[in-house]
């Protein structure tokens, strides 16, 4: 990774659409250039999360996906 | 490996179960399914299975006994809904996406909560959002109309309380949570092979074990192949609610308005052409498939407190289904909720409040009697479109979104 995660948000085990809500709110937190890791478990994330990055504008610096947890590297514009 | 040096079944393989499926295509596959299910019996309904699972719970548990209950695999609906939880389990486990997901304890309290108020609204309202909305619509009740603007008004509730409880009580939606049975990124091999043996093996044994009884058999694998097909696309009522109030997206009320729209077309020409001959009672009783006498408080309220209990739970109905055989626990408890309300509000809630009505509350209103076959669908094909247009014009600007 070239960029240091300035925050992580652990949504594991949650059902949509508490990540998705938890994620917006988190990102309002943050500066512009910040990095939010977010941590879920929801495979519907996968899709939504992305969507929600373009939608809001936000770029998605990367996901990985072990053992069943879905991770996602989300900079603040 | 690109895709096209894959050979074909591995691209097959790939298109089925390594992405997600557009939520359009779901529906419009739904829509089609839901129609076999009228013509071989009567269409999709999703409270119906819970209405007869929790009869037997509670049966079962001799806490309450209810008389002449037919065991799930008896009941249409109960086997219905059962298959569809199973169909979704061999879609997650042949995609990998397949775990327990047990989530902190608030979570699960929502959950219950969500399918207590999904058991009171669907037996108050006759129907949830796939009986009364989605197929209720289609077959061109009025109250399904009435049913919907509960649903709505329920659902934007709901929303402004998530949002609402992540500010004034983060904790229920944190803590220690576990994720069990999960596949591995290269070993997780065992997935794949359990969900097509399950998926496969479950429709040889319907086709023999109800070879005495071919609209069993339809519903069982009508429903096996409809729950895979929810689960790979992820296919949600709520979201088609409540997304143009949260974040905007367009995707699941596209889905949904087109899925609705295909039903209702199949729906209109099996009731105005008298096609099929599973219902007695002649043509008349064929048109009044699926026209409750909900219209229109009976209706509104239902729908309304349905709407809460869905958007709490993330899942209605259906959406509970598929979300419990892909291993979330929280919908687990959902499911629980709802099985244990409904057979106690429809017997010792919905008598009373029905009597409290007055007659104009709950009436029967089927469409066509008052506008004609085509005048009800030229309204609905409206109504659709206008929702379309606000729901798309709403993506854009954010004018109603909350996040």
């Amino acid at each position: 990774m070239d960029f240091d995660v300035t925050k992580t948000l652990d949504c594991k085990g949650l059902s949509c659409p508490m990540p998705i809500l938890k994620l917006a709110k988190e990102m309002k937190s943050l500066k512009s250039e910040e990095v939010l890791e977010l941590l879920g478990t929801d495979p519907g994330s996968k899709t939504d999360v992305p969507k929600w990055c373009t939608k809001t504008k936000n770029e998605l610096l990367g996901s990985d996906e072990a053992d069943g947890v879905y991770k996602f590297y989300i900079k603040k514009t | 490996m690109e895709d096209q040096e894959k050979g074909g079944l591995s691209q097959l393989w790939t298109l089925l179960f390594k992405k997600t499926w557009p939520l359009w295509l779901g529906g419009i596959l739904l829509a089609f399914l839901n129609c076999l299910l009228f013509l071989v019996k009567s269409p999709w309904g999703g409270s119906g299975s819970y209405i007869n699972w929790g009869q037997n719970l509670l049966n079962t548990l001799h806490i309450i006994n209810f008389p002449a209950v037919k065991n799930i695999f008896a009941h249409h609906y109960g086997l219905l809904g059962f298959v569809t939880i199973l169909g979704a389990f061999c879609g997650a486990l042949m995609s990998k996406e397949f775990a327990v997901r047990i989530p902190p304890v608030g979570e699960m309290g929502k959950g219950i909560v969500g399918g207590i108020l999904m058991g009171l609204g669907a037996t108050l309202g006759i129907g949830c959002t796939i009986g009364g909305f989605l197929s209720g619509i289609s077959a061109l009740s009025g109250g399904s109309i009435v049913l919907t603007i509960g649903l709505l008004l329920g659902t934007y509730l709901a929303l402004k309380y998530l949002l609402w409880e992540m500010e004034a009580m983060p904790g229920l939606s944190m803590g220690k949570s576990f994720t069990l049975l999960a596949a591995k990124e290269n070993k997780g091999a065992w997935q794949p092979i359990l969900g097509g043996i399950i998926f496969v093996s479950s429709l040889i044994i319907f086709a023999i074990s109800y070879k005495e009884n071919n609209v069993f058999t339809m519903f069982a694998i009508i429903g096996l192949i409809m729950g895979l097909i929810l689960q790979r696309s992820r296919f949600c009522i709520v979201r088609a609610f409540r997304e143009p109030f949260m974040t905007g997206e367009s995707e699941a009320p596209v889905g949904v308005i087109l899925s609705l729209f295909v039903t209702m077309i199949g729906f209109t020409v099996i009731k105005y052409m008298g096609v099929g001959t599973s219902t007695p009672g002649g043509a008349r009783a064929l048109a009044m498939v699926w026209v409750y006498p909900h219209f229109w408080l009976r209706a509104l309220i239902g729908g309304f407190v349905f709407g809460l209990g869905m958007t709490i739970a993330g899942g209605c109905a259906v959406g509970a289904m598929w979300r419990t055989g892909e291993g979330q626990v929280k919908l687990w408890f959902a499911v629980l909720g709802f099985m244990l309300m409904s057979p106690i509000s429809k017997k010792f809630i919905v008598p009373g409040f029905t009597n409290i009505l007055p007659d104009w509350a709950k009436q029967k209103v089927f469409l066509p009697d008052y506008f004609g076959y085509f005048g009800s669908v030229l309204i609905i094909m409206l109504i659709l479109l206008l929702w379309y247009i606000f729901v798309k014009w709403n993506e854009k600007t954010g004018k109603f979104s909350a996040v």
